[in-house]
């Protein structure tokens, strides 16, 4: 992480025009109150304790209702009393119960990223966890319980390694999950000194935690599905061992050139950014400078934390959104197809923002406008700072962005609600709708702090449309495929991700804002490569598609019943 | 670069104060013009360490003082303009339009401010006139850039050729033309640029390590073994990098070797101010006055405002008996700083000798 002393372009005048959606953070009242133990309460010594960790939004019992995952960190003083990774149950009234123990979850280690897909195609979702230390896999074994099948599938590594981002992705399109897996770098308690310790780890001449420049990062793995419940390490022969080249984060893994294969693209804090350009015969060749996504406009590379991917411009075409450390702008890439993507983060108005460090975000229609909007979160690394430097306080707001439309943002500050103006210290961030009641919530980690849900409450007479794929040749999770929705004069792109944000996991049934469009064309790529056009659907549904045999059930989304009401 | 002048030239108040023997006095309330002064040379100082807020704030309190006076009002728009304030900083430039006319100053910060407002056919029409100026040498950057955002990819590829040609070292001017080449289709030149571009990081990354070990071996092993170190940085032909060796040499109070480097710098970029009071500081320091007093001369006149090297040229003349040169010199200085006692004192010296001679 590191500071570039870039200063926030001018905000234009507001546009006045109302915004629709309105955050309430409901979390307490919705049951997740266990806090998530990240380090020491007040202070952040080792880079390790100040990263946090990512949080999903999933389905586990195929219940049709979001449940929520939160990872976990320890203290290096030993174990927390009830810490763990939480598995919570969707109740479908609004609330959640704490179904860790009864699941087999239960554990506490310094947790970083989650990856969520059927790896097995048994029809239930499993989970990935990059740890400082070992990485999990738990089957899910489709009863409401867990295996750690770690050892057997073959990923557990020799010693401790600091893995972080990680995405199921079918790389050579067998219709089997691979798994791609970031690391940020060697590290280990002993030899890196704490804050204080090295004169040179300061920040505006405060001693604070070490690191990632002056370390050795650590390369990147994949491994391949091998269909039998194991993995192999293909990381030499596929092509994604750089030694040396960054010190990576989130990792996305997308049909981000719309050739039809899943290229990864990789979020490196300090150094340059990766595009793991699928070469389309098992191999990837690192492209992010030729593409336009290792540097920002200017050459200079960033401190790369999270990921959003979506078509802000509703082009047709993913976009992406890199957030970055404080005294910095986010990063928003336009595709422009063949010459890659070109940051118009000025052009488009994010140049506004740069007081905090950023993490989770979001490409996501909240108003249901069809203009999809942008979120992320913030949260200081360096809690010592604030005292002598008010102004990099280590508790900050969430940043929301509403798309104008005609590829200009506005920040908003208090029309979407109180919650966007509360302070945390948050990484991850999951986007998706628990309540079905059409609008996309967010559920967003704290360090040191119980999660925080944003129930969005959308008013007006949008309409929106959701869309859930099941794979059959290609894996059932469906992730890599991309859904175009055209509606109203326009053509969105939405594909199916297996991590985002910042290292956590977003519903996978995508959800597109109408706008005033009751009707929407749908086409979908799957990841094994077939084109199926579904023809026109209407709004306010979640249509479930099946690979090959177009739309298998439309049903209208029956809201949760809330609990008191 | 302003900080280790600012280190070497704080050394040479203390030789000017030796030289001429003085003690502290009370100055005398200074004058509007004079205030305005002195706030526009603290606020240049706090440019120079990129302390754009409280420059500002010096900058406001000397246009106070001051209102007309159209250097100072420029150097606040720049300041504005350096903290991102361009809403005021283009309302300060506008003002000076009426008496500066089309000025190729004001012309660049107008169309780079029309350039971070996205209106790039304004951008265009304000640098166009610009992208030779061997005094602007950005300009052609910024063009380029302008005639992209229109859409005219041929324009903005002629003009960051241009860029690239004048500033070779440059990563971000590369960067910029390799993606414009890639959206051209032009493969192999964007392949080319890319290239440059990543051995324009990988140079900055070297010179960075380099000049790390050059400082270690400045201050901990003798000077035969630190100069094939400090060696690595001085490229012949690149005035930037031997500057930064002459600092290097200056800091460690090796003069003697800092003099080459920075002759050399001075002669490749005879607009360079800090080549200019750094060999002059240099020459000064090794008691060599006579050579000393042209660089320091040119560096006062490429930055009038610069206490240090004002303080240094007056001590300089004063060593060479020229004290009717000094005078004028070191009431600018004084002018700058009236609150420094040993100039003051120096200053009242200098005034009595003269009426003595007189």
């Amino acid at each position: 992480m590191a500071s570039r002393g870039v200063r926030p372009q001018p905000r234009g005048k507001p546009s006045g025009i109302p915004f629709n959606a309105r955050f309430t953070d409901v979390a307490a009242e919705a049951g997740l109150r266990a806090p998530v133990i990240y380090g020491p309460p007040d202070r952040m010594d080792y880079i390790v304790e100040s990263m946090g960790c990512g949080i999903a939004f999933f389905d586990y019992d195929n219940d049709g209702w979001l449940d929520v995952f939160v990872l976990s960190g320890t203290r290096r003083d030993g174990p927390v009393a009830g810490a763990s990774n939480r598995l919570y149950k969707n109740n479908r009234d609004g609330t959640f119960t704490d179904v860790t123990r009864q699941a087999g979850l239960t554990r506490q280690a310094w947790a970083f990223g989650v990856t969520i897909g059927d790896y097995n195609n048994d029809g239930f979702e499993d989970i990935f966890i990059t740890e400082w230390g070992q990485n999990v896999l738990y089957r899910n074994n489709g009863d409401g319980t867990f295996t750690d099948v770690t050892k057997e599938a073959g990923l557990a590594s020799p010693g401790a390694r600091w893995g972080t981002g990680c995405t199921w992705v079918d790389y050579d399109r067998d219709g089997r999950l691979d798994l791609f897996v970031s690391h940020y770098l060697v590290f280990d308690f002993q030899s890196i000194p704490p804050t204080g310790r090295d004169p040179d780890c300061n920040f505006k001449g405060i001693p604070v935690n070490c690191g990632p420049r002056g370390l050795k990062p650590e390369r990147c793995s994949l491994y391949r599905n091998n269909g039998d419940g194991t993995f192999t390490d293909t990381t030499e022969k596929a092509g994604i061992a750089l030694p040396g080249r960054g010190f990576g984060l989130t990792a996305v893994a997308a049909d981000l050139q719309g050739s039809g294969w899943q290229d990864i693209y990789v979020a490196c804090d300090s150094t340059p950014s990766l595009l793991f350009h699928n070469q389309q015969n098992g191999t990837f060749v690192e492209r992010g400078l030729e593409l336009g996504l290792a540097v920002n406009e200017d050459g200079n590379e960033q401190a790369g934390m999270g990921l959003a991917v979506g078509d802000f411009n509703t082009d047709g075409a993913l976009d992406i959104l890199k957030t970055h450390f404080a005294e910095d702008t986010a990063a928003l890439y336009r595709n422009v197809g063949a010459a890659g993507f070109e940051d118009v983060t000025t052009v488009a108005g994010l140049a506004a923002e740069t007081r905090y460090v950023s993490w989770g975000a979001g490409i996501q229609d909240f108003d249901n406008d069809g203009l999809p909007d942008i979120f992320w979160v913030t949260g200081s690394v360096f809690p010592e700072v604030e005292k002598l430097h008010p102004s990099f306080p280590h508790k900050t707001p969430r940043v929301l962005f509403r798309n104008l439309g005609g590829s200009r943002f506005e920040e908003l500050f208090d029309a979407a609600g109180p919650a966007m103006a509360e302070v945390h210290a948050s990484r991850g961030v999951a986007f998706g709708d628990f309540d079905n009641d059409g609008d996309i919530d967010i559920l967003i980690m704290n360090i040191n702090e119980p999660p925080s849900l944003l129930r969005n409450d959308v008013s007006g007479n949008n309409h929106w449309l959701k869309v859930r794929l099941i794979g059959v040749k290609s894996n059932r999770s469906a992730i890599g495929a991309t859904v175009i929705a055209t509606y109203g004069g326009r053509k969105q792109a939405q594909a199916v991700l297996a991590q985002s944000s910042y290292l956590s996991v977003n519903d996978r049934r995508l959800h597109f804002g109408l706008g005033a469009a009751k009707l929407a064309d749908l086409e979908v790529h799957w990841p094994n490569g077939l084109r199926e056009s579904i023809g026109t659907v209407a709004a306010d549904r979640l249509v479930t598609i099946r690979e090959g045999q177009g739309i298998a059930r439309s049903e209208a989304m029956e809201p949760a019943a809330r609990r008191g009401h | 670069m302003g900080i280790q002048i600012d280190r070497l030239g704080y050394l040479l108040l203390c030789s000017l104060g030796l030289v001429i023997g003085a003690g502290a006095q009370p100055a005398e309330p200074p004058s509007m013009e004079r205030q305005a002064t002195v706030h526009a040379g603290n606020a240049s100082r706090l440019m120079q360490d990129r302390l754009f807020s409280e420059a500002g704030a010096e900058f406001e309190q000397a246009l106070a003082a001051d209102p007309a006076n159209d250097a100072v009002r420029f150097q606040y728009a720049t300041c504005l303009f350096a903290q991102g304030r361009n809403a005021e900083a283009r309302e300060q430039f506008e003002s000076l339009k009426p008496r500066l006319g089309e000025s190729p100053g004001l012309e660049y910060y107008l169309g780079r401010l029309d350039l971070l407002a996205s209106d790039f056919p304004a951008a265009v029409r304000r640098l166009r006139s610009l992208e030779s100026s061997p005094d602007l040498p950005q300009s052609a950057f910024y063009l380029g850039l302008a005639y992209l955002g229109s859409g005219s990819l041929a324009e903005g590829i002629r003009c960051l050729e241009k860029a690239a040609a004048r500033s070779p070292h440059d990563a971000q001017v590369h960067y910029r033309l390799a993606r414009a080449y890639s959206e051209a289709g032009r493969a192999a030149d964007a392949d080319k640029e890319y290239r440059e571009y990543r051995q324009s990081r990988a140079d900055l990354r070297t010179t960075e390590t380099d000049v790390r070990a050059c400082n270690e071996a400045l201050h901990g092993r003798a000077i035969a073994e630190a100069k094939a170190i400090c060696g690595r940085i001085g490229d012949p032909n690149d005035p930037e990098r031997l500057v930064m060796l002459g600092q290097l040499y200056g800091d460690a109070g090796e003069f003697a070797e800092a003099v080459e480097p920075l002759r050399m710098a001075a002669k490749l970029d005879p607009n360079s101010f800090e080549a200019w009071h750094n060999l002059g500081l240099s020459l000064f320091r090794l008691n060599r006055f006579e050579e000393a007093r042209a660089p320091l001369e040119r560096a006062a006149a490429l930055n009038p405002g610069f206490f240090d090297t004002l303080n240094l040229l007056a001590a300089t003349l004063y060593v060479l008996r020229d004290d009717a040169a000094a005078l004028p010199v070191l009431e600018r200085a004084h002018a700058l700083r009236p609150d420094d006692a040993q100039v003051a004192a120096a200053l009242e010296q200098l005034r009595a000798a003269a009426k003595q001679k007189r």
